[in-house]
C-alpha cells in the first residue's frame, strides 16, 4: 500500500540520474576500445554463424543470407562509432573473448546439432547483444547513440529466424536445449564478469547488463514456449 | 485482464517463496543475483464477482524486496521493468502494490516512459490510492464505535495528512463525517498549510502533540523508526488505523484500550484461488488483500480502463465514491477489528 511519506524514501528523492561520461579522456578510450571491439567481433561473428546455419539448412539460406547481410551492416555501424571517437578496437581481445562461444557454436557446427548453434546464436548472442546495446545507449556519445538505436530497431523488426526454429521444433530440440544452454549461459556469466570493468568506465553497470540480459534471455525462451519453470531451471546455470 | 504488481515483504520471504514456486535460480542467489533478476508473472486467476461478472488477472512480482530501497537505481528498474512486462502481457489495468508505487512517485519515474522498445501507457497503471484512501475512511466509520469512540466528540489525527492518500481522508472526513477536532500531521509544514486551506479548518500539530489527544489515528505515514512512544500516555479507546506499509504499528504500541487495525485491507466475498497474499501475510489470503490491488480488479470489472488514482492529491470525494460503491457492488468488504470472540477463537 502506497506510502509517500516513508522517510526511507524520502532520503532518496534528492538522487538524480548521473551525467554522461567524458568520452574524451584517455581512460574512457582504452576502456571504448576493448568494448567496441566486443561489439563488432559480435555482429561479425553473428554473421557468420548465420552463414554457417545456413550450410545445415539450405532451404531456408536466403533468410539466413538476410540475417547475417544485417549483422555485417551493424558491424560497419559500430566500426564507424570507434572511428569517430578516434579509438582503434583491440580486435585480439574480443576475438579470445568470444573464444568459447565459437569453439562451442564451430563443435556443434561440425555435428550437425542445429539446435546448439541456434541456442548459441539466436538466444545468447543475440540477448548478450541487444542487453548491452540497451544499458550503453543510455550513456553512448550521440553519434553512437544513434547507430545504436537504429541497430535495436533493427533486432526488433527482424524476425529472429532462430527463435521461431526453435519454437516450431520445440517438442524434439528441447532436450538438447537444455543441454546445450547448462555449457553455454555460464560462459555467458563469465563474460560479463570479464567485461565488467571496462563497461563502468563507460557507465554502464553490470548489475544493468546482467538485467537486461536475463530479461531478454527469459523473452526469448518465452516465444519460444518453455513455461517458468523450465525457464527458471535454465537461468540457474548462470547462477551457480 | 487486470494485473497487481507486488512484492516480497523481506529479501528472506522472497527467498522462501520463490523455492516454493519453483524459482531455483533466483532463491538460491544472494542479494545481488535478485538485484538482476527479471520480474516474474507468477499466476494467473479468474475471479467471479458478487454480482456474477468475470475477470482474469494476473500477479507479477517485481522481484523487488525492501532491502534494494537504498539502491535508487535498482528500486527503479525493478518498478519500470515490472510495468513494462505487464503491459507486454496486455493488461488492461494494474496497480502498482507495495512500495512500488511510492517507488514510482519518489522517484518521478514518469521520467521513464520508454523501456527499451516500450512506451509505457500510464493509462494502464493505477496506484490504487482512492480504493484504500475510502477503504480506511470506511474503516475509521465502521470500527470507532464499535470500541465505543463518538466520531461527532472524537479528535481523530491524520500522521501523513499531505500525502494522497492522507489528504484524501482528511478531505472526506472534513466533508462526510461529524468528527469533533481533526488534527493534521505531516512532516513539511507549507504543504499543511496549503492542506489546512484547502480543508478549511483542522489543526495543525506535531505528532508529540497530536497522539496523546487523538481518539483515532489514522497512519498513512512510515512511523519514524526512533519514534518511542508511551502507550500510557494515548486515549483509552484509541482506535489506531495502521494504512502505512509495512503494517508496523502492532509492534510499537499495546496496551489497554488500544485497537490496532491493518488499515487498507479488503476481504472479498468468498475464496480466491491464489496463492499471492501469502506474501503479504495477511491473515486470510484467499479472500484478504491491499484495497489497491482491489481498485484494479473493481476497474476491470467496471470496464474503467483508465489510470483512475494517478499523480498526487487528484483523489476527489466523487472518485472515493465512485471506487467505494464498486466495491460494495463486487462483493469486497472493509477488514474490521475482530470481535472478542473472535480473537478468542484467533
Amino acid at each position: 500500500m502506497p506510502i509517500l511519506e516513508s522517510p526511507e524514501v524520502a532520503e532518496l528523492e534528492t538522487c538524480s540520474t548521473s551525467e554522461l561520461p567524458d568520452f574524451t579522456t584517455e581512460s574512457y578510450k582504452d576502456a571504448y576500445s576493448r568494448i567496441n571491439a566486443i561489439v563488432i567481433e559480435g555482429e561479425q561473428e553473428a554473421h557468420d554463424n548465420y552463414i554457417a546455419i545456413g550450410t545445415l539448412i539450405p532451404d531456408q539460406l536466403e533468410e539466413l543470407q538476410k540475417l547475417a547481410r544485417m549483422e555485417l551492416k551493424h558491424m560497419k555501424g559500430f566500426t564507424a562509432c570507434g572511428r569517430n571517437l578516434g579509438v582503434k578496437a583491440d580486435m585480439p581481445f574480443a576475438k579470445e573473448f568470444f573464444g568459447g562461444l565459437h569453439g562451442n557454436f564451430q563443435k556443434a557446427l561440425s555435428e550437425g546439432k542445429l539446435t546448439t548453434c541456434f541456442l548459441i546464436q539466436a538466444i545468447l548472442i543475440e540477448a548478450f547483444a541487444i542487453s548491452a546495446y540497451h544499458v550503453y545507449i543510455r550513456v553512448a556519445d550521440p553519434f553512437a547513440r544513434k547507430i545504436t538505436e537504429g541497430v535495436v530497431q533493427d533486432e526488433y523488426l527482424h524476425l529472429n529466424y532462430g527463435q521461431e526454429w526453435l519454437k516450431a521444433n520445440l517438442d524434439t530440440c528441447k532436450d538438447e536445449l537444455m543441454k546445450a544452454n547448462k555449457e553455454n549461459l555460464p560462459l555467458i556469466r563469465s563474460m560479463l564478469d570479464q567485461v565488467a570493468k571496462d563497461a563502468e568506465s563507460l557507465q554502464m553497470d553490470k548489475e544493468e547488463l546482467m538485467e537486461e540480459f536475463m530479461i531478454a534471455y527469459q523473452d526469448s525462451l518465452t516465444e519460444i514456449g518453455l513455461d517458468n519453470r523450465e525457464i527458471a531451471r535454465m537461468a540457474l546455470a548462470a547462477v551457480i | 485482464m487486470f494485473g497487481l504488481i507486488g512484492h516480497s515483504t523481506s529479501f528472506q520471504d522472497a527467498r522462501r517463496k520463490a523455492m516454493d514456486l519453483g524459482y531455483d535460480h533466483i532463491a538460491e542467489g544472494d542479494l545481488d543475483v535478485w538485484c538482476t533478476a527479471p520480474p516474474q508473472l507468477v499466476e494467473h486467476v479468474e475471479i467471479v464477482s458478487a454480482v456474477g461478472k468475470t475477470i482474469q488477472g494476473a500477479y507479477i512480482d517485481s522481484c523487488f524486496v525492501p532491502e534494494m530501497l537504498s539502491r535508487f537505481k535498482t528500486a527503479r528498474r525493478k518498478v519500470l521493468n515490472a510495468m513494462e512486462l505487464a503491459q507486454k502481457k496486455g493488461i488492461n489495468i494494474t496497480a502498482l502494490g507495495g512500495f512500488t508505487s511510492i517507488i514510482f512517485e519518489n522517484f518521478n519515474l514518469l521520467k521513464h516512459q520508454h523501456i527499451r522498445n516500450t512506451t509505457l501507457q500510464w493509462e494502464r497503471f493505477t496506484t490504487g490510492n482512492t480504493h484504500t484512501a475510502w477503504v480506511i475512511c470506511r474503516q475509521l466509520e465502521i470500527n470507532a464505535p464499535s470500541v465505543g469512540i463518538d466520531l461527532k466528540k472524537a479528535r481523530v489525527a491524520v500522521i501523513g495528512a499531505t500525502g494522497d492518500i492522507g489528504s484524501a481522508v482528511c478531505r472526506w472526513l472534513v466533508d462526510r463525517t461529524n468528527v469533533a477536532e481533526l488534527l493534521l500531521v505531516a512532516r513539511q509544514k507549507q504543504p499543511l498549510l496549503d492542506l489546512q486551506k484547502d480543508l478549511g479548518g483542522g489543526v495543525i500539530n506535531t505528532l508529540e502533540e497530536a497522539l496523546p489527544k487523538a481518539d483515532v489515528v489514522v497512519w498513512v505515514a512510515s512511523m519514524p523508526k526512533t519514534l518511542e512512544i508511551d502507550s500510557t500516555n494515548l486515549q483509552s479507546p484509541c482506535l489506531m488505523i495502521d494504512g502505512g506499509y509495512p503494517k508496523n504499528l502492532d509492534a510499537k504500541f499495546s496496551g489497554k484500550g488500544v485497537h490496532i487495525l491493518k488499515g487498507g485491507i479488503v476481504e472479498f466475498f468468498t475464496d480466491i484461488g491464489w496463492s499471492m497474499m501469502e506474501l503479504a501475510e495477511m491473515d486470510r489470503p484467499q479472500r484478504e488483500m491491499f484495497a489497491c490491488f482491489a481498485e484494479a480488479m473493481l476497474l476491470e470489472f467496471e470496464n474503467c480502463h483508465t489510470n483512475f488514482s494517478w499523480g498526487r492529491n487528484n483523489i476527489t470525494l466523487e472518485k472515493m465514491d465512485y471506487i467505494g460503491n464498486a466495491s460494495v457492488k463486487h462483493g469486497f468488504s472493509t477488514l474490521n477489528l475482530k470481535t472478542q470472540f473472535q480473537a478468542a477463537v484467533a
